[in-house]
């Protein structure tokens, strides 16, 4: 593996976003909208209904999930609870848009006839791989972690006193360094595996949107406290998704197949 | 130097190249002629390594081309896929810089200014790729192929869609690449580039149909017509001339016969007008053109 080559195709995916950023815009907006519900829900509803989160029981009891926090009041415990739900959405959410970049990095290269030449110089497949996953995370990332430091200065202005030093936990940590990104690298590693194996963009799009569906049913179970993820839990899914991920890398170099994506794709 | 021994390609049931053996050696330019389908792009992505032979070998350099030397043999490889292939959003500059950079090469940006300057691209350098004619767009593919100094060249249609001006300096710049010692390989379907740049040339059509200088190709076609123009009038020396071939013709003021061996029989035939009085202006042999060969060789397969 050569980093150079890796970083040179990178530096062709960072310079190809940046003169269309138009493609960054649906990570970006979903972001904003992540940001505009967590608050929405957690300070501005209960200010412009004048029903405080306390006084809803169902909530109160929701939140003993997260374990005895005498130190907060029973608002600061609910926001507690919905901004710990946010985080998770707040991490996984964005990816979806990633996820256009990754289902077009091959098939989209295929498509404008620049596959060819660039498979004709000495990167391998897993260079070429590698740099098409990072080409894709990285920017997504960076736009999570602005969105991430708003969120968390979000907390510390607007939420009740004590829920910003709650929040600051091990659970929140292996949600934010662990299950983040690995959920990302799943997603995008899966993308670019069926980007390598169609002939349309679109049908890389529509077979990429699938992979949020079991996102999404852990979510709305952790919201209905069907199932309350600890600490540990989430690290060993976290741990789970990166053995995933490396599976998956193998895989889609195995399954890389050159002389069918020259020959056989119209 | 490009070795191809007994390339075969097979797609389903379909053999696209078959059996098709060749070298090209140092300082030797190689024109693959064929029609649409002839498999001359099929040989080019087998010869760069890009898809394998069903059987046969390719050998650049002296090395086997397989799967564990594919990547060394690519980065010695130049090669001008059949469409140009930039990145629309990337300027010209930027294209070259990330292929400089996948080729590894030490002082990128010094190599990409000799080759803006080698292709007179200085001024469109920081032109997106999107806003360049196909002539440009070519030219930087080119530049492209040729940024990392191979010594082996692969050029699917190198001056497709070029203008004049162009083409002409692309075929002066294959030269000097051929002066310097490059095997080059292109496919065309300009016969008269091929005649003009090519050492020897290739005629494909699935099998190899033929493998020669443009001159011995010619040659094979030779008819034996001999034409003589005089001054004066032609019937006047039918006789003379019907000694060598009775269907003799005349057409305008020229005499048309068939020689059964040109070379041994013309010197007789110019001295017998001669001696007949005939004021000759000019005596030449009908040599076909690349044209008439080609064509010849695919109306035979």
């Amino acid at each position: 593996m050569t980093v150079a080559r890796i970083r040179a195709l990178l530096r062709k995916e960072f310079l190809d976003l940046a003169r269309n950023p138009t493609a960054l815009v649906p990570v970006v907006l979903v972001t904003i909208l992540t940001l505009v519900t967590a608050f929405g829900i957690a300070v501005a509803l209960p200010i412009l209904t004048g029903h405080l989160l306390g006084e809803d029981a169902d909530l109160l009891k929701l939140s003993g999930l997260m374990g005895t926090h005498d130190e907060l009041s029973g608002d600061g415990r609910i926001q507690l609870f919905l901004f710990e739900q946010f985080l998770l959405l707040f991490l996984v959410i964005p990816i979806t848009g990633a996820m256009a970049l990754a289902a077009h990095a091959v098939v989209g290269e295929k498509q404008a006839r620049t596959l060819e030449p660039l498979l004709a110089t000495p990167i391998t497949t897993f260079e070429l791989l590698v740099a098409k996953v990072l080409g894709a995370l990285l920017p997504t990332l960076a736009v999570s972690l602005t969105g991430l430091a708003l969120y968390v200065l979000g907390i510390a202005l607007l939420a009740e006193p004590g829920v910003i030093g709650a929040m600051a936990s091990a659970r929140t940590a292996v949600l934010l360094l662990v299950v983040g990104p690995a959920a990302a690298l799943v997603s995008l590693q899966s993308a670019i595996v069926i980007s390598s194996r169609v002939n349309d963009p679109r049908t890389a799009q529509q077979f990429g949107v699938m992979i949020i569906i079991p996102l999404s049913a852990l979510l709305v179970a952790q919201f209905m406290g069907t199932v309350w993820l600890s600490a540990t839990s989430l690290a060993l899914i976290g741990l789970g998704l990166l053995g995933v991920w490396l599976v998956l890398t193998v895989f889609s170099v195995v399954i890389f197949e050159r002389e069918a994506i020259l020959t056989r794709w119209r | 130097m490009i070795t191809a021994r007994g390339l075969t390609r097979r797609f389903g049931s379909r053999v696209v190249v078959d059996d098709v053996s060749f070298e090209v050696g140092r300082s030797e330019i190689v024109a693959l002629l064929g029609p649409n389908g002839a498999g001359k792009t099929t040989t080019m992505r087998m010869l760069a390594g890009l898809i394998a032979p069903t059987s046969g070998a390719v050998v650049i350099d002296g090395v086997h081309l397989t799967r564990a030397t594919g990547t060394l043999l690519r980065s010695r490889i130049g090669f001008l896929t059949e469409a140009p292939g930039v990145w629309d959003r990337l300027t010209v500059h930027e294209n070259l810089r990330v292929y400089a950079g996948l080729y590894g090469l030490a002082n990128p940006n010094g190599v990409i200014d000799r080759a803006l300057e080698l292709f007179e691209l200085r001024d469109r350098a920081s032109t997106r790729a999107a806003e360049l004619s196909k002539g440009m767009r070519q030219k930087v593919a080119l530049a492209r192929a040729l940024l990392h100094e191979p010594r082996i060249l692969l050029l699917d249609e190198p001056t497709s869609g070029l203008d004049p001006e162009i083409t002409r300096s692309v075929r002066a710049l294959l030269d000097d690449r051929r002066a310097a010692g490059c095997s080059i390989l292109l496919s065309t379907h300009n016969l008269d580039e091929a005649e003009r740049l090519a050492d020897r040339v290739a005629v494909l059509h699935g099998r190899l149909l033929a493998l020669d200088s443009p001159a011995v190709l010619r040659q094979r076609l030779r008819t034996g017509r001999v034409i003589v123009c005089l001054a004066g009038d032609p019937a006047a020396h039918l006789d003379t001339a019907r000694r060598f071939d009775r269907d003799t013709s005349v057409d305008g003021n020229t005499i048309v016969l068939r020689l059964a061996s040109a070379e041994h029989d013309t010197p007789a035939l110019v001295s017998a007008l001669a001696a007949a009085g005939a004021r000759i202006v000019e005596v030449r042999q009908e040599v076909p053109a690349l044209e008439d060969v080609y064509l010849h060789l695919m109306g035979d397969r």
